[in-house]
Protein backbone atom coordinates (compact mmCIF):
# COMPACT_ATOMS: atom_id res chain seq x y z
CA UNK A 1 0.00 0.00 0.00
CA UNK A 2 2.73 2.05 -0.78
CA UNK A 3 1.91 5.91 -2.29
CA UNK A 4 4.60 8.24 -3.18
CA UNK A 5 2.58 11.19 -3.80
CA UNK A 6 5.35 14.04 -3.40
CA UNK A 7 6.61 15.43 -6.61
CA UNK A 8 10.03 15.11 -6.24
CA UNK A 9 12.63 18.39 -6.22
CA UNK A 10 15.36 18.71 -8.46
CA UNK A 11 18.44 16.56 -6.51
CA UNK A 12 20.89 19.71 -6.20
CA UNK A 13 18.16 21.95 -4.83
CA UNK A 14 17.11 19.50 -2.22
CA UNK A 15 19.99 18.88 -0.93
CA UNK A 16 20.96 22.07 0.09
CA UNK A 17 17.87 22.82 1.76
CA UNK A 18 18.19 18.96 3.53
CA UNK A 19 21.42 20.45 4.88
CA UNK A 20 20.73 23.34 6.39
CA UNK A 21 17.14 22.32 7.85
CA UNK A 22 18.77 19.29 9.39
CA UNK A 23 21.56 21.00 10.92
CA UNK A 24 18.50 23.07 13.10
CA UNK A 25 16.68 20.04 13.45
CA UNK A 26 20.15 18.31 14.61
CA UNK A 27 20.37 20.63 17.73
CA UNK A 28 16.91 19.74 18.43
CA UNK A 29 18.07 16.64 19.16
CA UNK A 30 22.13 17.25 20.18
CA UNK A 31 21.44 19.68 22.81
CA UNK A 32 18.64 18.23 25.25
CA UNK A 33 21.30 15.53 24.47
CA UNK A 34 24.15 16.86 25.92
CA UNK A 35 22.07 18.49 28.88
CA UNK A 36 21.13 14.58 29.62
CA UNK A 37 24.86 13.35 29.35
CA UNK A 38 25.98 16.02 31.43
CA UNK A 39 23.53 15.12 34.16
CA UNK A 40 24.49 11.51 33.61
CA UNK A 41 28.05 12.14 34.78
CA UNK A 42 28.19 14.85 37.09
CA UNK A 43 27.86 12.61 40.38
CA UNK A 44 31.14 11.40 38.86
CA UNK A 45 32.62 14.38 38.63
CA UNK A 46 31.32 15.96 41.55
CA UNK A 47 32.86 13.14 43.15
CA UNK A 48 36.68 13.51 41.95
CA UNK A 49 36.16 17.51 42.45
CA UNK A 50 35.19 16.68 45.96
CA UNK A 51 37.91 14.64 46.39
CA UNK A 52 40.41 17.12 45.34
CA UNK A 53 39.14 20.04 47.45
CA UNK A 54 40.85 21.20 51.07
CA UNK A 55 39.06 20.09 53.88
CA UNK A 56 37.98 24.23 54.47
CA UNK A 57 35.76 24.56 51.31
CA UNK A 58 34.18 20.83 51.79
CA UNK A 59 32.38 22.08 55.08
CA UNK A 60 32.10 25.35 53.47
CA UNK A 61 30.13 23.93 50.80
CA UNK A 62 29.53 24.79 46.83
CA UNK A 63 31.37 28.33 46.06
CA UNK A 64 31.05 28.63 42.47
CA UNK A 65 33.69 31.42 42.61
CA UNK A 66 36.73 29.84 43.56
CA UNK A 67 35.80 26.35 41.75
CA UNK A 68 38.95 25.64 40.16
CA UNK A 69 41.63 27.32 42.73
CA UNK A 70 43.50 25.64 45.11
CA UNK A 71 42.92 21.74 44.44
CA UNK A 72 45.03 19.19 46.93
CA UNK A 73 45.51 15.99 48.42
CA UNK A 74 44.18 16.93 51.33
CA UNK A 75 41.45 14.68 51.69
CA UNK A 76 43.50 11.47 50.81
CA UNK A 77 46.33 12.11 53.02
CA UNK A 78 43.52 12.68 55.90
CA UNK A 79 41.94 9.08 54.74
CA UNK A 80 45.17 7.25 54.80
CA UNK A 81 46.08 9.12 58.31
CA UNK A 82 43.02 8.07 59.43
CA UNK A 83 41.62 4.54 58.22
CA UNK A 84 43.60 1.31 57.69
CA UNK A 85 42.61 1.84 53.78
CA UNK A 86 46.03 0.96 52.72
CA UNK A 87 45.49 -2.50 53.99
CA UNK A 88 42.21 -2.38 52.26
CA UNK A 89 43.28 -1.90 49.31
CA UNK A 90 46.36 -5.01 49.11
CA UNK A 91 43.27 -7.25 51.02
CA UNK A 92 41.46 -6.20 47.86
CA UNK A 93 43.74 -6.56 45.08
CA UNK A 94 45.55 -9.99 46.69
CA UNK A 95 41.51 -11.52 47.23
CA UNK A 96 40.44 -10.29 43.33
CA UNK A 97 43.33 -11.21 41.70
CA UNK A 98 43.83 -14.54 43.00
CA UNK A 99 40.13 -15.30 42.21
CA UNK A 100 40.35 -13.91 38.91
CA UNK A 101 43.28 -16.38 38.42
CA UNK A 102 41.37 -18.87 39.64
CA UNK A 103 38.08 -18.10 37.77
CA UNK A 104 39.93 -18.16 34.60
CA UNK A 105 41.39 -21.86 35.17
CA UNK A 106 38.59 -23.28 36.17
CA UNK A 107 36.30 -21.57 33.77
CA UNK A 108 38.88 -22.61 30.88
CA UNK A 109 38.70 -26.11 31.99
CA UNK A 110 35.17 -26.36 32.00
CA UNK A 111 34.29 -24.12 28.89
CA UNK A 112 36.75 -26.41 26.95
CA UNK A 113 34.44 -29.57 27.97
CA UNK A 114 31.46 -27.96 27.00
CA UNK A 115 32.48 -26.39 24.19
CA UNK A 116 34.79 -29.80 22.40
CA UNK A 117 32.99 -32.91 23.64
CA UNK A 118 29.49 -34.38 23.55
CA UNK A 119 28.96 -36.14 26.66
CA UNK A 120 25.77 -37.11 28.73
CA UNK A 121 24.79 -34.21 30.84
CA UNK A 122 26.11 -31.26 29.12
CA UNK A 123 22.75 -30.12 28.39
CA UNK A 124 21.89 -29.90 32.41
CA UNK A 125 25.28 -28.37 32.64
CA UNK A 126 24.00 -25.36 30.22
CA UNK A 127 20.84 -25.10 32.26
CA UNK A 128 22.56 -25.46 35.79
CA UNK A 129 25.04 -22.34 34.56
CA UNK A 130 22.02 -20.32 33.43
CA UNK A 131 19.92 -21.03 36.71
CA UNK A 132 22.57 -20.38 39.27
CA UNK A 133 23.14 -16.93 37.84
CA UNK A 134 19.48 -16.16 38.40
CA UNK A 135 19.83 -17.00 42.53
CA UNK A 136 19.83 -14.34 44.37
CA UNK A 137 22.92 -13.90 46.85
CA UNK A 138 21.18 -12.45 49.60
CA UNK A 139 19.12 -16.00 50.17
CA UNK A 140 22.08 -17.52 49.80
CA UNK A 141 24.37 -15.74 52.81
CA UNK A 142 22.25 -17.14 55.57
CA UNK A 143 23.12 -20.80 54.74
CA UNK A 144 26.67 -20.32 53.41
CA UNK A 145 28.01 -18.04 56.37
CA UNK A 146 26.79 -21.34 58.62
CA UNK A 147 28.83 -23.94 56.53
CA UNK A 148 31.62 -21.61 56.42
CA UNK A 149 31.36 -20.65 60.15
CA UNK A 150 31.50 -24.84 60.49
CA UNK A 151 34.79 -25.10 57.86
CA UNK A 152 36.58 -21.85 59.80
CA UNK A 153 36.53 -20.29 56.67
CA UNK A 154 35.13 -16.93 58.17
CA UNK A 155 37.50 -14.51 57.79
CA UNK A 156 39.99 -15.97 55.95
CA UNK A 157 41.54 -14.89 52.50
CA UNK A 158 40.34 -18.47 51.21
CA UNK A 159 36.75 -18.31 51.92
CA UNK A 160 36.31 -14.75 50.43
CA UNK A 161 37.79 -15.93 47.59
CA UNK A 162 35.91 -19.24 47.13
CA UNK A 163 32.79 -17.20 47.27
CA UNK A 164 34.22 -14.93 44.82
CA UNK A 165 35.30 -17.56 42.28
CA UNK A 166 31.65 -18.93 42.89
CA UNK A 167 30.13 -15.85 42.13
CA UNK A 168 31.79 -15.44 38.78
CA UNK A 169 31.98 -19.10 37.36
CA UNK A 170 28.87 -19.26 36.00
CA UNK A 171 29.14 -16.22 33.75
CA UNK A 172 32.30 -16.97 32.94
CA UNK A 173 32.19 -21.00 31.87
CA UNK A 174 29.08 -19.46 29.62
CA UNK A 175 31.23 -16.85 27.87
CA UNK A 176 34.39 -19.48 27.44
CA UNK A 177 32.46 -21.92 26.16
CA UNK A 178 31.59 -19.16 23.38
CA UNK A 179 35.06 -18.03 22.81
CA UNK A 180 36.48 -21.24 22.49
CA UNK A 181 33.26 -22.10 19.99
CA UNK A 182 35.01 -19.47 17.98
CA UNK A 183 38.33 -21.61 17.44
CA UNK A 184 38.55 -24.05 14.67
CA UNK A 185 37.92 -27.24 16.04
CA UNK A 186 40.98 -28.30 12.81
CA UNK A 187 43.69 -27.11 14.99
CA UNK A 188 43.03 -29.21 17.95
CA UNK A 189 42.68 -32.43 15.77
CA UNK A 190 45.87 -31.33 13.89
CA UNK A 191 47.73 -30.63 17.56
CA UNK A 192 46.10 -34.28 18.64
CA UNK A 193 47.59 -35.66 15.24
CA UNK A 194 50.97 -34.60 16.21
CA UNK A 195 50.20 -36.29 19.63
CA UNK A 196 49.35 -33.57 21.99
CA UNK A 197 47.53 -34.31 24.93
CA UNK A 198 44.03 -32.51 26.23
CA UNK A 199 46.02 -29.85 27.99
CA UNK A 200 48.66 -29.33 25.73
CA UNK A 201 46.09 -28.40 23.03
CA UNK A 202 44.17 -26.54 25.60
CA UNK A 203 46.99 -23.94 26.94
CA UNK A 204 49.04 -23.93 23.67
CA UNK A 205 46.50 -24.38 20.84
CA UNK A 206 43.63 -22.78 22.01
CA UNK A 207 44.60 -20.11 24.87
CA UNK A 208 46.49 -18.36 22.01
CA UNK A 209 43.83 -17.83 19.84
CA UNK A 210 40.85 -17.74 22.33
CA UNK A 211 42.90 -14.85 24.27
CA UNK A 212 41.20 -11.69 24.13
CA UNK A 213 37.99 -13.96 24.99
CA UNK A 214 39.95 -14.80 28.19
CA UNK A 215 40.82 -11.58 29.04
CA UNK A 216 37.09 -10.39 28.76
CA UNK A 217 36.57 -13.14 31.24
CA UNK A 218 38.96 -12.12 33.94
CA UNK A 219 38.33 -8.64 33.56
CA UNK A 220 34.56 -9.17 34.04
CA UNK A 221 35.34 -11.51 36.70
CA UNK A 222 38.13 -8.92 37.77
CA UNK A 223 35.21 -6.26 38.22
CA UNK A 224 32.38 -8.13 39.83
CA UNK A 225 34.44 -9.03 42.60
CA UNK A 226 36.26 -5.83 43.39
CA UNK A 227 32.46 -4.45 43.40
CA UNK A 228 30.85 -7.22 45.98
CA UNK A 229 30.06 -5.78 49.14
CA UNK A 230 27.56 -7.78 51.03
CA UNK A 231 29.51 -11.40 51.07
CA UNK A 232 33.06 -9.42 52.04
CA UNK A 233 30.65 -7.52 54.91
CA UNK A 234 29.05 -10.16 56.27
CA UNK A 235 31.98 -12.48 56.18
CA UNK A 236 35.28 -10.37 56.62
CA UNK A 237 34.54 -9.19 60.33
CA UNK A 238 38.21 -8.40 60.93
CA UNK A 239 39.36 -5.19 60.75
CA UNK A 240 42.38 -6.29 58.80
CA UNK A 241 40.96 -8.32 56.24
CA UNK A 242 38.10 -5.54 54.91
CA UNK A 243 38.16 -5.27 51.40
CA UNK A 244 37.99 -1.51 49.82
CA UNK A 245 33.80 -1.58 49.29
CA UNK A 246 33.20 -2.45 52.88
CA UNK A 247 35.82 -0.13 54.66
CA UNK A 248 34.62 2.52 52.65
CA UNK A 249 30.69 2.13 53.30
CA UNK A 250 32.10 2.24 56.78
CA UNK A 251 33.11 6.28 56.18
CA UNK A 252 29.80 7.40 55.85
CA UNK A 253 26.49 7.39 57.11
CA UNK A 254 26.76 8.90 60.82
CA UNK A 255 26.56 12.45 61.42
CA UNK A 256 29.54 14.24 60.94
CA UNK A 257 30.86 11.99 58.27
CA UNK A 258 33.90 13.56 56.49
CA UNK A 259 32.56 14.11 52.99
CA UNK A 260 36.34 14.63 51.56
CA UNK A 261 37.44 11.70 52.76
CA UNK A 262 34.68 9.38 51.58
CA UNK A 263 35.15 11.00 48.26
CA UNK A 264 38.70 10.34 48.31
CA UNK A 265 38.32 6.59 49.33
CA UNK A 266 35.47 6.77 46.57
CA UNK A 267 37.60 7.42 43.83
CA UNK A 268 40.40 4.88 44.72
CA UNK A 269 37.78 2.11 44.85
CA UNK A 270 36.03 3.36 41.00
CA UNK A 271 39.30 3.64 39.85
CA UNK A 272 40.30 0.00 38.91
CA UNK A 273 36.93 -0.70 37.66
CA UNK A 274 36.24 3.15 35.55
CA UNK A 275 39.97 1.97 34.16
CA UNK A 276 39.26 -1.37 33.43
CA UNK A 277 36.11 -0.82 31.53
CA UNK A 278 37.64 1.84 29.49
CA UNK A 279 39.62 -0.46 28.40
CA UNK A 280 37.66 -3.51 27.12
CA UNK A 281 34.71 -1.39 26.82
CA UNK A 282 33.59 -2.80 23.70
CA UNK A 283 34.28 -6.01 24.09
CA UNK A 284 32.52 -6.46 27.51
CA UNK A 285 29.28 -4.21 26.34
CA UNK A 286 28.96 -6.41 23.26
CA UNK A 287 29.40 -9.85 25.32
CA UNK A 288 26.84 -8.36 28.02
CA UNK A 289 24.64 -7.65 25.72
CA UNK A 290 24.63 -10.70 23.59
CA UNK A 291 24.20 -12.38 26.41
CA UNK A 292 20.88 -10.72 27.90
CA UNK A 293 19.57 -10.86 23.83
CA UNK A 294 20.35 -14.56 23.70
CA UNK A 295 19.15 -14.70 27.30
CA UNK B 1 35.99 -47.25 24.04
CA UNK B 2 37.60 -43.81 22.86
CA UNK B 3 33.97 -41.90 23.12
CA UNK B 4 33.73 -43.53 26.89
CA UNK B 5 37.23 -41.98 27.45
CA UNK B 6 36.36 -38.89 26.21
CA UNK B 7 33.90 -38.27 28.61
CA UNK B 8 35.29 -39.41 31.43
CA UNK B 9 37.82 -36.32 29.92
CA UNK B 10 35.16 -33.94 29.82
CA UNK B 11 33.68 -35.51 33.50
CA UNK B 12 37.06 -34.28 34.99
CA UNK B 13 37.45 -31.36 33.67
CA UNK B 14 33.82 -29.69 34.29
CA UNK B 15 34.75 -31.28 38.04
CA UNK B 16 36.11 -28.26 39.34
CA UNK B 17 33.22 -25.78 38.32
CA UNK B 18 30.73 -28.27 39.31
CA UNK B 19 31.82 -28.86 42.80
CA UNK B 20 32.27 -24.96 43.38
CA UNK B 21 28.69 -24.18 41.95
CA UNK B 22 27.36 -27.34 43.97
CA UNK B 23 28.67 -26.05 47.21
CA UNK B 24 27.88 -22.51 47.14
CA UNK B 25 24.88 -22.90 44.76
CA UNK B 26 23.05 -26.05 45.06
CA UNK B 27 23.86 -27.19 48.96
CA UNK B 28 23.31 -24.09 50.39
CA UNK B 29 19.67 -23.55 48.41
CA UNK B 30 18.57 -27.12 49.57
CA UNK B 31 19.78 -26.34 53.23
CA UNK B 32 18.08 -22.74 53.03
CA UNK B 33 14.92 -24.64 52.70
CA UNK B 34 15.83 -27.36 55.61
CA UNK B 35 17.06 -23.61 57.52
CA UNK B 36 13.62 -21.72 57.05
CA UNK B 37 12.03 -24.64 59.46
CA UNK B 38 14.58 -24.25 62.00
CA UNK B 39 15.52 -21.93 64.80
CA UNK B 40 19.30 -21.24 65.18
CA UNK B 41 21.61 -18.58 65.70
CA UNK B 42 24.38 -17.63 63.87
CA UNK B 43 26.70 -19.33 67.11
CA UNK B 44 25.29 -22.30 67.16
CA UNK B 45 26.31 -25.17 64.65
CA UNK B 46 23.95 -26.43 61.84
CA UNK B 47 23.08 -29.66 63.92
CA UNK B 48 22.09 -27.23 66.98
CA UNK B 49 18.95 -26.51 64.75
CA UNK B 50 15.79 -26.85 66.65
CA UNK B 51 12.50 -27.72 64.64
CA UNK B 52 9.84 -25.40 64.68
CA UNK B 53 7.47 -25.84 62.07
CA UNK B 54 6.12 -23.01 60.76
CA UNK B 55 7.13 -20.73 63.20
CA UNK B 56 9.28 -18.27 60.99
CA UNK B 57 6.91 -17.95 58.68
CA UNK B 58 4.53 -16.61 61.74
CA UNK B 59 7.35 -14.43 62.97
CA UNK B 60 7.84 -13.29 59.38
CA UNK B 61 4.02 -12.78 58.78
CA UNK B 62 3.01 -11.62 61.93
CA UNK B 63 5.37 -8.50 62.12
CA UNK B 64 3.37 -5.49 61.56
CA UNK B 65 5.06 -3.89 59.37
CA UNK B 66 5.22 -7.07 56.58
CA UNK B 67 2.94 -5.41 54.24
CA UNK B 68 4.64 -2.09 53.76
CA UNK B 69 8.18 -4.07 53.43
CA UNK B 70 6.37 -6.29 50.64
CA UNK B 71 4.86 -3.12 48.96
CA UNK B 72 8.53 -1.31 48.98
CA UNK B 73 9.98 -3.61 47.86
CA UNK B 74 7.18 -4.59 44.64
CA UNK B 75 6.59 -1.13 43.98
CA UNK B 76 9.06 1.14 45.07
CA UNK B 77 12.20 -0.79 44.55
CA UNK B 78 11.47 -3.30 42.26
CA UNK B 79 8.93 -1.84 39.61
CA UNK B 80 8.76 2.11 39.79
CA UNK B 81 12.92 1.99 39.06
CA UNK B 82 12.33 -0.75 36.53
CA UNK B 83 9.57 1.43 34.61
CA UNK B 84 11.66 4.32 35.02
CA UNK B 85 14.66 2.15 33.29
CA UNK B 86 12.84 0.86 30.25
CA UNK B 87 11.73 4.48 29.23
CA UNK B 88 14.60 6.25 29.95
CA UNK B 89 16.90 3.20 28.46
CA UNK B 90 14.39 3.14 25.32
CA UNK B 91 14.79 7.24 24.86
CA UNK B 92 18.99 6.89 25.31
CA UNK B 93 19.04 3.93 23.17
CA UNK B 94 16.94 5.71 20.11
CA UNK B 95 18.99 9.02 20.77
CA UNK B 96 22.57 6.91 20.47
CA UNK B 97 21.17 4.94 17.88
CA UNK B 98 19.67 7.86 15.52
CA UNK B 99 21.95 9.34 12.45
CA UNK B 100 22.07 12.52 14.16
CA UNK B 101 25.38 11.47 16.15
CA UNK B 102 26.67 9.45 13.74
CA UNK B 103 26.85 12.58 11.29
CA UNK B 104 28.40 14.90 14.13
CA UNK B 105 30.97 11.99 14.83
CA UNK B 106 29.97 11.76 18.34
CA UNK B 107 28.22 8.59 18.57
CA UNK B 108 31.06 6.74 20.67
CA UNK B 109 32.01 9.63 22.70
CA UNK B 110 28.13 9.81 24.01
CA UNK B 111 27.91 5.59 24.38
CA UNK B 112 30.71 6.04 26.65
CA UNK B 113 29.38 8.98 28.86
CA UNK B 114 25.93 7.52 29.05
CA UNK B 115 27.96 4.10 30.61
CA UNK B 116 30.16 5.57 32.94
CA UNK B 117 27.37 5.23 35.95
CA UNK B 118 28.18 1.34 35.03
CA UNK B 119 31.41 1.45 35.48
CA UNK B 120 31.28 2.88 39.20
CA UNK B 121 30.99 0.50 41.56
CA UNK B 122 27.19 0.44 43.66
CA UNK B 123 28.65 1.71 46.98
CA UNK B 124 30.72 3.81 45.31
CA UNK B 125 27.61 5.49 43.50
CA UNK B 126 25.15 5.36 46.46
CA UNK B 127 28.66 7.47 48.51
CA UNK B 128 28.50 9.81 45.73
CA UNK B 129 24.60 10.29 45.85
CA UNK B 130 25.11 10.47 49.62
CA UNK B 131 27.45 13.98 49.27
CA UNK B 132 25.54 15.22 46.31
CA UNK B 133 22.45 15.03 48.74
CA UNK B 134 23.62 15.94 51.74
CA UNK B 135 21.24 18.30 53.66
CA UNK B 136 23.47 20.75 54.57
CA UNK B 137 26.58 21.22 52.69
CA UNK B 138 25.58 18.74 49.75
CA UNK B 139 26.11 20.54 45.76
CA UNK B 140 21.90 20.08 45.18
CA UNK B 141 20.55 21.99 48.35
CA UNK B 142 23.55 24.78 47.86
CA UNK B 143 22.61 25.00 44.36
CA UNK B 144 18.94 25.49 45.58
CA UNK B 145 19.19 27.53 48.15
CA UNK B 146 21.57 29.37 46.46
CA UNK B 147 18.85 29.80 43.51
CA UNK B 148 16.49 30.71 46.14
CA UNK B 149 13.94 27.91 45.63
CA UNK B 150 14.40 27.18 49.19
CA UNK B 151 15.11 28.80 52.40
CA UNK B 152 17.39 25.86 53.64
CA UNK B 153 18.56 22.60 52.61
CA UNK B 154 16.27 19.71 52.10
CA UNK B 155 17.04 16.46 53.92
CA UNK B 156 16.28 14.09 51.33
CA UNK B 157 17.49 10.54 52.82
CA UNK B 158 16.12 11.95 56.23
CA UNK B 159 12.07 12.74 55.70
CA UNK B 160 9.70 10.23 54.00
CA UNK B 161 8.60 12.62 51.23
CA UNK B 162 11.85 12.02 49.38
CA UNK B 163 13.84 9.06 50.72
CA UNK B 164 11.98 7.01 48.36
CA UNK B 165 12.96 8.96 45.26
CA UNK B 166 16.27 9.53 46.02
CA UNK B 167 17.01 5.58 46.17
CA UNK B 168 15.41 5.16 42.76
CA UNK B 169 17.31 7.79 41.36
CA UNK B 170 20.57 6.19 42.31
CA UNK B 171 19.08 2.95 41.23
CA UNK B 172 17.91 4.30 38.20
CA UNK B 173 21.12 6.13 37.42
CA UNK B 174 23.41 3.14 38.36
CA UNK B 175 21.43 0.91 36.51
CA UNK B 176 20.76 2.34 33.59
CA UNK B 177 23.70 2.05 31.14
CA UNK B 178 22.90 -1.94 31.37
CA UNK B 179 19.17 -1.23 29.81
CA UNK B 180 20.68 1.48 27.52
CA UNK B 181 23.36 -0.90 25.99
CA UNK B 182 21.30 -4.10 25.46
CA UNK B 183 18.45 -2.06 23.74
CA UNK B 184 20.74 -0.84 21.18
CA UNK B 185 22.15 -3.82 20.58
CA UNK B 186 18.67 -4.66 19.81
CA UNK B 187 17.93 -1.28 17.52
CA UNK B 188 21.09 -2.31 15.58
CA UNK B 189 19.96 -5.75 14.82
CA UNK B 190 16.58 -3.88 13.12
CA UNK B 191 16.92 -4.53 9.61
CA UNK B 192 16.67 -0.69 7.97
CA UNK B 193 15.17 -1.97 5.05
CA UNK B 194 11.84 -1.99 7.38
CA UNK B 195 12.14 1.38 8.48
CA UNK B 196 12.42 2.31 4.95
CA UNK B 197 9.26 0.35 3.80
CA UNK B 198 7.52 1.90 6.66
CA UNK B 199 8.62 5.49 5.28
CA UNK B 200 7.49 4.48 1.44
CA UNK B 201 4.07 3.95 3.06
CA UNK B 202 4.24 7.28 4.66
CA UNK B 203 4.78 6.60 8.12
CA UNK B 204 6.40 9.23 10.39
CA UNK B 205 8.82 8.88 12.50
CA UNK B 206 6.74 7.80 15.39
CA UNK B 207 4.50 5.56 13.13
CA UNK B 208 7.40 4.03 12.35
CA UNK B 209 8.53 3.78 16.10
CA UNK B 210 5.29 2.14 17.10
CA UNK B 211 5.11 0.08 14.28
CA UNK B 212 8.38 -1.03 13.22
CA UNK B 213 10.96 0.24 16.63
CA UNK B 214 8.51 -1.78 19.15
CA UNK B 215 7.60 -4.85 17.91
CA UNK B 216 11.49 -5.88 17.20
CA UNK B 217 12.57 -4.83 20.37
CA UNK B 218 9.76 -6.90 21.52
CA UNK B 219 11.79 -10.10 22.55
CA UNK B 220 14.42 -8.13 23.75
CA UNK B 221 12.29 -6.08 26.40
CA UNK B 222 10.99 -9.10 27.50
CA UNK B 223 14.15 -10.66 28.27
CA UNK B 224 15.24 -7.08 30.21
CA UNK B 225 12.60 -6.48 32.17
CA UNK B 226 12.45 -9.90 33.54
CA UNK B 227 16.07 -9.88 34.38
CA UNK B 228 15.82 -6.12 35.87
CA UNK B 229 13.26 -7.19 37.79
CA UNK B 230 15.49 -10.30 39.50
CA UNK B 231 18.03 -8.64 39.84
CA UNK B 232 16.50 -5.51 41.47
CA UNK B 233 14.06 -7.56 43.87
CA UNK B 234 16.36 -9.27 45.62
CA UNK B 235 18.81 -6.12 45.86
CA UNK B 236 20.14 -5.45 48.98
CA UNK B 237 23.08 -3.04 48.88
CA UNK B 238 21.16 0.00 47.36
CA UNK B 239 18.51 0.22 49.90
CA UNK B 240 21.08 -0.73 53.01
CA UNK B 241 23.69 1.82 52.42
CA UNK B 242 21.65 4.51 51.37
CA UNK B 243 18.93 4.71 54.05
CA UNK B 244 19.47 1.15 56.08
CA UNK B 245 16.25 0.74 55.97
CA UNK B 246 15.26 4.08 57.35
CA UNK B 247 14.26 6.55 58.44
CA UNK B 248 12.71 3.65 61.28
CA UNK B 249 11.89 1.20 59.16
CA UNK B 250 10.46 3.67 56.03
CA UNK B 251 12.35 2.01 53.61
CA UNK B 252 12.85 -1.28 54.43
CA UNK B 253 12.74 -4.03 51.97
CA UNK B 254 12.73 -8.11 52.07
CA UNK B 255 16.44 -8.08 51.48
CA UNK B 256 17.59 -5.83 54.33
CA UNK B 257 14.75 -7.38 56.77
CA UNK B 258 16.10 -10.86 56.02
CA UNK B 259 19.79 -9.67 56.77
CA UNK B 260 18.45 -7.53 59.30
CA UNK B 261 16.84 -10.73 61.32
CA UNK B 262 19.70 -13.11 60.16
CA UNK B 263 22.39 -11.15 61.38
CA UNK B 264 21.17 -8.20 64.25
CA UNK B 265 18.52 -10.18 65.39
CA UNK B 266 20.39 -13.32 65.12
CA UNK B 267 17.62 -15.12 63.56
CA UNK B 268 18.50 -17.39 60.71
CA UNK B 269 16.11 -19.56 60.40
CA UNK B 270 13.59 -16.66 59.95
CA UNK B 271 15.94 -15.03 57.92
CA UNK B 272 15.56 -18.02 55.26
CA UNK B 273 12.04 -17.92 55.86
CA UNK B 274 12.30 -14.55 54.34
CA UNK B 275 14.57 -15.74 51.94
CA UNK B 276 12.36 -18.58 50.66
CA UNK B 277 9.85 -16.39 50.79
CA UNK B 278 11.19 -14.03 48.22
CA UNK B 279 12.31 -16.83 46.12
CA UNK B 280 8.95 -18.28 45.44
CA UNK B 281 7.61 -14.48 45.24
CA UNK B 282 10.12 -14.42 42.30
CA UNK B 283 9.40 -17.95 40.38
CA UNK B 284 5.98 -17.30 40.63
CA UNK B 285 6.67 -13.80 39.19
CA UNK B 286 9.46 -15.60 36.41
CA UNK B 287 6.23 -18.39 35.44
CA UNK B 288 3.25 -15.74 34.90
CA UNK B 289 5.82 -13.18 33.42
CA UNK B 290 6.78 -16.01 30.62
CA UNK B 291 3.30 -17.17 30.21
CA UNK B 292 1.32 -13.90 29.64
CA UNK B 293 4.63 -12.37 27.30
CA UNK B 294 4.80 -15.75 25.40
CA UNK B 295 0.69 -15.58 24.67
CA UNK B 296 1.63 -11.70 24.03
CA UNK B 297 4.84 -12.10 21.28
CA UNK B 298 2.38 -15.36 19.65
CA UNK B 299 -0.26 -12.86 19.11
Amino acid sequence: MSAVTQTEAPPVQRKRRDSSARRASDLLVLVPFAVVLLAIIFPVLWMVYSALRPVQEIAAGVSWGSLLDNASLDSFSRLFAATNFEQYLVNSIVMCLVGTFATVVVASLAGFALSRYAFRGRGVMFLVLVATQLLPFVVLITPVYLFFSQLGLLNTYPGIVIVYVAMTLPLAVLLMTGFFNSVPRSLDEAARVDGASTLTVLTRVIAPLAWPGIVTVAVTAFIAMWEEFLFAQVFLTDDSLKTVQVGLAGLFGEYGTDWGVVMAASTIAAAPTIILFSFLQRRLVAGVAAGAIKG
Amino acid sequence: MTTHRKSVQAYLLSAPALVIIALLFLFPSIYNVILAFQELSPFQAPSDGTWVGLGNFRYVFSNPEFGSILTNTVFWLTALTVVLRIVFGLALATTLHSPVLQRWKVRGVARTLVLIPWMVPPVVAVASWRWLLDGNSGVLNQTLVGLGVVDSGIPFLAQTSTVWWSVVAIIVWRELPFVVMVLLAGLQSIPTEQYEAASLDGAGRSRSFRSVTIPNLRPVLTVVVLVTVIQTFNNFVYVWLTTGGGPGTFTAVLATELYSTAFFGNRLGAGAAIGLVMTVIMAVFAVLYMRATRSENQA
